[in-house]
């Protein structure tokens, strides 16, 4: 049934990026601002997601988590006024490429796929992929477990661009992979596993290991099942002085020391050794 | 659930009120005007207002809302989400409305305008005396059917980043990771904004009486 309704939004929403994207690309006047442009109208359109915990969610109804705090930063060092929309992840990218955004500020996988519309900026953490199952469910041991058994992941999702490492990590062994089940976000996901109709869903460990610390009695964490992934925020492709300007002050968060401090509080560790820039 | 997340909810019912109640106030007159229009076999007009309600009733509200927001800005003025929103559900909801109003024009009895032609009153004073206080009542319950389909098809506004009543239930969700509390009363507030919605038609009805309940 809920994979059902995610084809069904999941075609909508594909058509309704087509004909989207489909405008933006026939008019001359699409584009994101440029640097001189956004200090010319003396703001720069932020986008964030308001369920993405650690990342950016909502708190009695302010922004908070990892991104929220970074751009508090961003707001003292930026040169003009940043103001900030909070938007599901659904439109946040097609946002970004048809320039209705200048920047998303929240943790973008880096994939061959995006950045061939988008540029990224250095990576704010490591976000390797994990799988997540019930506690209860003692069939899954290993990777090799997973064999046939169906997955959740989120559509649109690096973490479904993502399924061939773990297809062939399965493959080694004798096993293939089984349903996948895609959802407009995660919180559905990690529901649909609590209730048994998914087996296991992929997500970051970083976004898995906050889903354990909060429901250990439901939730347990299973191995890596994909190659080093990293996120960053995002502009729209060619914005290379915004990209700058941001990759900057990133630089300067990570020799001051408050990137980590801020990895620390809410991913639950530093990455003291991520790139300075990162070819997907 | 906290008292924050409470509020965060009745916040977003306000947010659905807000931008249903808008719709509806716009949608409700804007599709009795495209209904006229048709009716009246208004040339040219009347075959654009065919075309426009086959096309808005087919188009999914998250859709259009996309085509809104993203799109109307690289052709013409900034939109922000409030107002790309409200568009969006008036233009959805005039469609639906055309149709129910057209439905009730096409079933006025001929006899009645014939009379009022007899009486030699002109076309407005017609439209005011005659057919529009019966129109009204007539088209009454299916227009309170499709302002309670508005509110159900709102939830697609979130995706532009309208906060309505849905939208405050899955930020919750999402930060406690246990989504069936705000989900349980988020049900329970569209059903009590549903209810307002049948109560004021009841109140109606029975102020101003159904058609031919006073003939």
């Amino acid at each position: 049934m809920s994979s059902m309704k995610s084809t069904l939004s999941r075609s909508i929403l594909a058509a309704a990026f087509a004909a989207v994207v489909g405008v933006a690309l026939s008019s001359s006047l699409a584009g994101a601002a440029t640097l001189a442009e956004i200090k010319a109208r003396g703001y720069m359109v932020v986008a964030t997601e308001d369920d993405y915990k650690p990342f950016e969610f909502m708190e009695d109804g302010k922004p908070t988590g990892f991104d929220n705090e970074l751009l508090a930063e961003f707001r003292k060092t930026s040169p003009v006024e940043i103001r900030q929309q909070v938007i599901p992840w659904t439109g946040l990218l097609a946002g970004v490429s048809t320039g209705k955004y200048d920047v998303a500020v929240t943790a973008a996988m880096i994939t061959k796929e995006r950045v061939k519309s988008l540029d990224f900026s250095m990576p704010i953490a490591d976000s390797t992929h994990f799988y997540v199952k019930r506690k209860s469910d003692d069939s899954i041991k290993d990777i090799k477990d997973l064999d046939g058994k169906t997955v959740g992941v989120q559509s649109g999702s690096a973490q479904l661009e993502k399924l061939p490492e773990l297809e062939a990590m399965l493959a080694k062994t004798g096993g293939k992979l089984g349903k996948v089940v895609q959802y407009t976000s995660y919180p559905e996901a990690y529901q649909d596993l609590a209730l048994k109709r998914v087996d296991y869903v992929i997500n970051t460990i970083i976004n898995i290991r906050s889903l354990v610390k909060d429901k250990p009695e439901v939730f347990e964490l299973g191995q890596a099942v994909s190659s080093r992934t990293v996120p960053g925020w995002a502009v729209q492709k060619g914005n290379s002085e915004l990209l700058a300007l941001i990759n900057d002050f990133l630089a300067e968060q990570k020799k001051n020391g408050n990137l980590a401090k801020l990895q620390e509080k809410w991913l639950g560790q530093s990455f003291p050794d991520l790139p300075d820039s990162y070819e997907p | 659930m906290t008292a924050g997340a409470f509020i965060s909810l009745l916040q977003g019912a306000g947010m659905t009120l807000f931008i249903s109640g808008a719709g509806i106030v716009l949608g409700v007159p804007l599709g009795l005007v495209l209904a006229l229009v048709r009716w009246g076999r208004v040339p040219v007009l009347g075959k654009i207002v065919a075309v426009y309600v086959s096309l808005l009733r087919s188009v999914p509200a998250v859709t259009l809302i996309l085509l809104i927001f993203f799109a109307v800005p690289t052709i013409g003025p900034e939109i922000g989400p409030i107002t790309a929103a409200i568009v969006m559900l008036t233009l959805n909801t005039a469609a639906f409305n055309c149709e129910i109003w057209r439905a009730g024009l096409n079933n006025f009895p001929a006899d009645q305008l014939e009379a009022s032609r007899a009486f030699g009153m002109t076309p407005l004073l017609r439209f005011r005396r005659i057919i529009f206080p019966q129109l009204w009542r007539s088209s009454l319950p299916p227009l309170i059917n499709e302002m309670t389909m508005l509110i159900k098809s709102s939830p697609a506004i979130a995706v532009v980043g309208v906060v309505e009543i849905t939208r405050a239930a899955t930020r919750i969700g999402a930060q406690t990771y246990d989504p069936l509390p705000p989900m349980i009363v988020a049900t329970v507030l569209y059903v009590l904004v549903i209810m307002l919605f049948v109560g004021l038609q009841r109140i109606t009805e029975r102020r101003y009486g159904q058609i031919g309940a006073e003939a």
